[in-house]
């Protein structure tokens, strides 16, 4: 393929628009890219990856929203939070004797006669999309560096000096210069190009274009708006966590005049429109998408080849750390460390294979006090995703827990269990008080116990409630077991210091949180015969102990699972099944 | 509705044919829905002429309603070329002068459809009435009049009727609804006004169960102006909203009252000065609102169901645009099934976006996660489109696949393994419990006794045994199947209460949980927590299905037709092995009696059971879960299987099984009978004759079978033996030998038994003389385990293999010694 034609990251639609032609050229009837791509996707997919320049299209979020301008190309980070459906536009329309194509845009310049056989007709999907709750600020700053890389590519010393100083930084004083662009060479190509604007928004090309401001879009939390193009729809699942490459829009226009606003129209007129106004919501028109894990989140793409000894030692320094931070438990240390790795691998009738909660028990208000918070501290810096949430009688009788679907403005309203898979949740219940519950506070621990025992969340969608799964590791902090959440593992916490509070290099902390992301998607199978012997101690153990059911098996495979994992091997080996079994008596030995 | 402004047309029509001709959208005036929906196009106007529906009012005096094809002659006087019917042969002679039109922007021929679908209202007949008399008049003629006679607005068409009379027809209706559909209702008021030239209400035709109905999700571009059929929950309906069909201005000047202005695409012209030859005031018309015509619109938003929402999405939603009569038909929360043209309109605020919503034409309410509740009997196979439109129809493929479904050999273990599948074991507590779904034949003699078809059934178990989730499941399952815990009733509560109105002083009776749940499955739970006083007014219900209330001025027998499920925990809450199995559930004897089937669900210490806990375990973590699924028949399936069964199915006993029955009875009698055995085991009584009856009757709908076979019957005393744990009881002191239990034993453990049992048999045929001398056990044991297939065999399995050979008599067994006889 030859270089590119256009500025992919400037003029994105010219790119759309050319290819459009040529395809339209060859083919000549619109009709055959009804649903399907006409070798657009290809060109940008060639540009991002192949060539590598998916690091130069800047993020978009509350700061940077600020200065990019639209229809350029834009990454979006965020976990789908509500699925609005299709929405049909004028895909292709012909423009005298030409047919053009609307496809990657709000608004055109389209004659508009209604249907008319001079016009196709396409849909595409609307995801409304949120930053990933509970993001750590460790797995955010990727943005940062991916504007800084784009403003110059300095340093890495400068980097994060800069990093640092844009922390500090209101956004209204961030460095809007327009002209980042200048700087890379294919935006002087952009300037020359004969008619870059033509097919620009009419209304973004004022004077005041690049600066547009928002008037109340909070820093943190910058919604987007992602319409998909011809992608199957097993693909896009709500909770996901994507990267969106597209054509932004962005309206800064007050919404025109509300002419007609009887209640027909409003009946029957997208809610999405009425709702979600485009001078607050940007849109996104989704170029590519790809699905992130735990691992994109990570700063520098570290080797990937999980080598053995690199995986011993970060198992053995992360140990330590943590041991140290827990007072020198040992013993809670390492269900810790396999409490940081559960996940769930499979699902089958209503368990959720995998999951493995802990709840550290003998906790009380003092003791949380110096070790709760730490411990916040530190899971926060080891793991992409995290929340503490205190519970209270007032938060158990006001939360809104579970997500509901308001049919007035035909939304999903967000619940605070809506995460996105691996999320790591910490219930402090040290701060719980005797105290009635109301029919909220009920509905809301019935919530708390079916997402740790069945790891799914009820969405309230008034005439009924639809499941949904979930994937979240659940840390519990209480003085006694507790009965709201019932965890998989309770384990007395017994320090024997008050911890340290080392402060840990961020190359220490890199290497663990590379560690947690890779260990804890290794895939793992069981030798037979290793499985014959499982079995038979599983027979014997229970032939001993009545009171042995299905969930302390299942817990005990899913240990022996992660402590394999977590050296980093794929299969059950004796010695880790042993070792296994000593933890467990080691804990209930505690609990007697 | 249309009536007050429809002589004025009739005087129109003939007086000015231009008009009408070149404004074909005043034909449809018939139907108000359809002119709407045309309203909306913005092509030109539809380039076919049809002849103004009036002017056919004349025409009756001459055709008589009986005779075929009709409006012939008349036509002629229409300036353009008309839409006679050419296909039929008596209308002959009006081929010759029809030049063909066509649909807009399509080949097809409005005169085509037109003499279709006349031919279709006219000589449809229904599959039943087909050559029982011929010269009967087709459904449609038959709906037509009865809409005549109860003055109605429309007539249901059923899709299904259309494709089976003529395809062609249907993939046009399909396709070009908006254009046939307002052929047809031009058709219809054609015979209509030939039936009846006065009548004056405006007929619709309402189309309904098309063939394929369309998934939300997969409405697309492509569906655009066809016809869909969508399933879905109605989530929120807009206010109604006034839409106005004819306008009247009033002439501010001097007070000229217009004529009805109608509405025109969506625009009404406004006069723009006065008509009245002596005033021509400018700009002096004003809206008079109280003399205009509105018809009712309202705006439903359409939910998909949850069963329809794929793995991780949520669900889409529709607009739906409701007219006149279907303006509330449905309110938020019910589960309907529209047929609609899907259509588009441009949004205001942006030129390229559509929103798209659905032009209701037929709303049908369905449940279809329940099983249909009523009986065959209770359906008084009324006919019309009432019938449809209430009761759950399975198609006739799915009536196929049920068929086919049916006839696998494994059909009982099939559902057995269907049924809860989240519950492990217990399958014969699950065979029981489908029995139930199933249900027996209930009879009424001419005498006035009644016999009970339904089963009850009461779980007795130790804690932890999942007996609630079998509960619960059961209750989502069953139709009006009612949820209670014996702590929370009271016996009104469960039965019936009289109370005063506190308004009227009258006496009124409400019913409670049993009498709810009629001809359904009524759930206890806590069965043994319930008062003594509320289990006592179980009694009438288990056995006359009556509740009768005798107080305060009100002497009333309420139907209460239910099958009991009920569980409870063994007296101490656990199960106590040397009490007696009758001491440990402790529910007093006429209650027991009255339960067909009382399982014991005992937690016992077993090897075998362990072992397999423990494999389950190892595979679901180590193995992908989905590839060890069985073939389980989702709950969709399951339930209609069931409601089929229970609707179509109604088995007789075969003679084989009657005499199996008596043989089988009268050995249970014996062994009731067992000396010294007096009180403690459940005694055979006509109650376990009845039940058995149920049983099987039960087993053979299970197979679709309208005979109950010797098969059927086995298997209902081989239930009825396991669920009271009886082969294992000890008839003479009436406890259960622990060692011996099979609870939750699966049919491939069962079969191993057997084999192992058949093994030792040909083994000891083999080993031993008749007579001759014993051996022991362990020997018996070591050459079994020479034989490839037996080397996990342990000592206990044999002994029971040989505890049951020696039951037979074929061996005797003395302490280890093996002594064949």
């Amino acid at each position: 393929m030859v270089g590119p034609m256009y500025d992919f990251l400037a003029n994105p639609l010219g790119a759309v628009r050319s290819t459009f032609d040529k395809a339209i050229g060859s083919e000549s009837d619109p009709s055959s890219f009804d649903g399907k791509d006409w070798g657009a996707v290809d060109l940008f997919r060639h540009f991002l990856f192949d060539q590598a320049r998916l690091s130069q299209v800047p993020i978009l979020n509350g700061a940077t929203i600020n200065w990019i301008k639209p229809n350029t190309l834009v990454r979006f980070r965020g976990m789908i939070q509500d699925m609005l459906g299709n929405e049909l536009y004028v895909g292709a329309y012909k423009d005298g004797s030409a047919w053009r194509t609307n496809k990657f845009m709000d608004i055109s310049q389209c004659p508009v006669e209604f249907n008319s056989p001079d016009m196709r007709l396409w849909d595409r999907r609307l995801l409304y999309c949120v930053p990933v709750p509970g993001l750590s600020s460790w797995a955010e700053s990727t943005s940062e560096l991916a504007v800084n890389m784009c403003m110059d590519s300095t340093s890495e010393q400068r980097d994060k000096r800069r990093r640092m100083d844009i922390e500090v930084l209101d956004h209204n004083d961030f460095p809007v210069p327009g002209d980042e662009f200048e700087y890379s060479p294919s935006a002087k190509r952009m300037r020359e190009d004969p008619s870059p604007s033509q097919y620009l928004d009419p209304i973004s090309e004022g004077p005041c274009s690049s600066h547009v401001i928002l008037p109340d879009v909070d820093r943190d939390s910058l919604p987007c708006l992602v319409k998909i193009y011809d992608s199957p729809e097993s693909e896009l699942k709500l909770n996901d966590v994507f990267e969106f490459v597209g054509v932004l829009t962005f309206d800064s226009e007050p919404p025109s005049e509300k002419v007609e606003q009887d209640e027909f129209s409003n009946g029957l007129c997208d809610d999405v429109s009425v709702n979600l106004p485009p001078n607050k919501v940007p849109r996104l028109h989704c170029v590519i998408h790809r699905k992130l894990t735990g691992y994109d989140f990570l700063q520098n793409a570290p080797p990937t080849e999980p080598k053995p000894h690199l995986v011993k030692e970060a198992r053995e320094a992360l140990l330590r750390h943590l041991t140290s931070i827990l007072g020198n438990d040992g013993v809670a240390a390492h269900f810790m460390l396999l409490h940081l790795l559960s996940r769930v691998h499979a699902r089958a009738d209503n368990v959720a294979v995998g999951k493995l909660s802990l709840n550290l028990t003998c906790i009380s208000k003092e003791i949380a006090s110096v070790f709760g918070t730490k411990l916040n501290i530190v899971i926060k810096s080891l793991l992409p995703f995290t929340k503490c949430i205190p519970l209270t009688m007032e938060y158990l009788n006001t939360a809104f827990l579970a997500p509901k679907k308001d049919y007035q403005i035909n939304r999903l309203i967000p619940g605070v269990l809506q995460l996105a898979e691996g999320s790591h949740l910490i219930f402090d219940e040290t701060c719980l008080e005797t105290g009635t519950l109301d029919a909220v506070g009920i509905e809301n621990t019935r919530l708390l116990k079916a997402l740790t025992e069945l790891q799914k969340v009820e969405y309230d969608f008034q005439y009924y409630k639809m499941e949904m799964m979930a994937d979240v590791q659940i840390l519990i902090l209480s003085e006694g077991k507790s009965n709201i959440l019932p965890a998989d593992i309770i384990m007395p916490f017994q320090p024997s210091s008050s911890g340290s509070s080392d402060v840990v290099p961020a190359e220490v902390l890199e290497a663990w949180r590379w560690y947690l992301a890779t260990v804890r998607s290794l895939p793992h199978t069981i030798e037979s015969d290793m499985q014959k012997a499982v079995e038979n101690d599983l027979v014997t153990a229970r032939q001993a102990d009545r009171s042995l059911g299905s969930q302390d098996f299942s817990r005990w495979l899913t240990m022996g699972r992660l402590i394999s994992a977590s050296y980093g091997e794929t299969s059950l080996s004796l010695e880790h099944w042993q070792m296994v079994k000593e933890l467990e008596r080691l804990r209930i030995d505690r609990l007697k | 509705m249309a009536s007050d402004s429809s002589p004025g047309r009739n005087n129109n029509g003939p007086s000015s044919p231009d008009e009408l001709a070149s404004s074909p959208i005043g034909n449809t005036y018939s139907s108000p829905a359809t002119r709407t929906r045309r309203r909306r196009r913005s092509t030109t106007p539809l380039p076919y002429n049809t002849p103004p529906t009036n002017q056919s009012r004349f025409a009756t005096s001459e055709s008589t309603p009986t005779t075929t094809p009709h409006r012939t002659r008349h036509h002629v006087s229409t300036p353009s070329s008309d839409g006679g019917p050419p296909l039929s042969s008596d209308a002959g002679d009006d081929i010759d002068e029809a030049t063909p039109t066509f649909v807009w922007g399509t080949n097809i021929s409005v005169q085509d459809v037109k003499a279709a679908i006349q031919m279709f209202l006219k000589h449809f007949r229904d599959g039943q009435s087909q050559g029982s008399e011929i010269y009967e008049e087709g459904k449609y003629m038959k709906g037509i009049h009865k809409v005549l006679e109860m003055e109605g607005e429309w007539l249901d068409v059923d899709a299904h009727d259309v494709f089976d009379y003529d395809v062609e027809l249907y993939g046009k209706m399909v396709r070009y609804p908006l254009e046939v559909l307002a052929i047809f209702d031009i058709v219809l008021m054609d015979i209509v006004s030939l039936i009846q030239p006065l009548f004056e209400k405006h007929v619709q035709v309402r189309i309904f169960n098309l063939k394929s109905s369309t998934t939300m999700r997969s409405l697309n571009p492509s569906d655009i102006e066809k016809m869909v059929s969508l399933k879905g929950m109605i989530i929120r309906c807009s206010s109604i909203i006034p839409e106005i069909r004819e306008a009247v201005f009033k002439c501010t000047v001097c007070g000229y009252l217009s004529d009805p202005v109608v509405v025109d695409r969506g625009r009404i012209g406004e006069p723009t000065s006065c008509l009245k030859q002596e005033c021509l005031a400018k700009n002096a018309m004003s809206l008079v609102h109280n003399r205009c015509r509105f018809a009712d619109k309202q705006i439903v938003r359409l939910q998909e169901t949850p069963d329809e929402i794929p793995d991780g999405g949520t669900p889409h939603t529709v607009s739906l645009l409701m007219h006149d009569k279907l303006v509330d038909a449905g309110k938020p929360g019910d589960r309907i099934e529209v047929t609609g043209i899907f259509r588009a309109m441009s949004v205001r605020v942006g030129p390229t976006q559509r929103t798209t919503y659905v032009d209701c034409l037929h709303i049908k309410k369905t449940d279809k996660s329940r099983m249909s509740a009523e009986d065959p009997m209770e359906l008084d196979n009324c006919n019309g489109s009432r019938r449809i439109e209430e009761d759950f129809q399975l198609d006739e493929a799915k009536i196929q696949q049920l068929k086919e479904l049916s006839k696998q050999p494994d059909i009982y273990d099939r559902l057995t393994r269907s049924l809860a599948p989240n519950i492990w074991e217990l399958d014969d507590v699950k065979r029981g419990l489908l029995c139930q779904l199933f249900g027996g034949n209930a009879l009424k003699l001419v005498s006035g006794a009644s016999f009970r078809g339904d089963i009850n059934i009461l779980l007795v178990g130790d804690p932890g045994t999942s007996k609630s989730q079998l509960l619960q499941y059961i209750h989502k399952l069953s139709p009006r199947g009612i949820y209670t815990s014996g702590r929370g009733s009271s016996a009104v509560g469960l039965t019936a209460y009289v109370s005063k109105d506190p308004e009227t002083g009258e006496t009124v009776l409400e019913s409670g949980a049993l009498v709810l749940s009629d001809r359904g499955i009524c759930c206890i739970d806590e069965f043994d927590k319930m008062s003594e006083n509320a289990r006592s007014m179980l009694h009438e219900v288990m056995e006359q299905q009556t509740v009768s209330i005798a107080k305060a001025g009100i002497i009333a027998s309420l139907n209460a037709r239910t099958s009991v499920l009920a569980c409870a925990n063994p007296i101490g809450s656990r199960y106590n092995p040397r009490l007696s199995v009758i001491d440990n559930i402790h529910l007093p004897p006429t209650l027991l009696s009255r339960f067909d089937l009382i399982y014991l669900i005992l937690d016992k210490a077993d090897e075998q059971t362990d072992r397999h806990l423990a494999k389950h375990i190892v595979s679901l973590h180590f193995e992908n879960p989905e590839s060890t699924v069985h073939d389980v028949l989702d709950i969709a399936t399951l339930t209609a299987y069931v409601s089929y069964a229970r609707k179509h199915i109604h088995p007789q006993l075969s003679d084989e099984a009657a005499e199996e029955l008596t043989r089988g009875y009268v050995e249970m009698r014996r062994r009731g009978n067992f000396p010294g055995s007096s009180k403690k085991v459940i005694t055979a009584t006509p109650r376990q004759m009845e039940s058995l009856i149920r049983l099987s009757e039960a087993l053979a709908r299970i197979r679709f079978s309208e005979l109950v076979e010797k098969h059927d019957v086995t298997e209902a005393f081989r239930l009825l033996e396991v669920a009271m744990q009886q082969s294992a009881t000890d008839h003479s002191t009436g406890t259960i030998d622990m060692d011996l239990i099979t609870t939750g034993v699966s049919a491939s453990e069962r079969m191993r038994r057997e084999n192992l049992s058949s093994a030792a048999r040909s083994l000891i045929t083999e080993k031993m003389q008749l007579e001759g001398p014993s051996m022991r056990l362990l020997e018996l044991l070591d050459e079994l385990k020479k034989q490839s297939s037996f080397a996990e065999v342990h000592l206990h399995d044999l002994r029971s293999a040989v505890t049951a050979l020696a039951s037979e008599g074929f061996v005797v067994l003395h302490g280890d010694s093996v002594k064949r006889v």
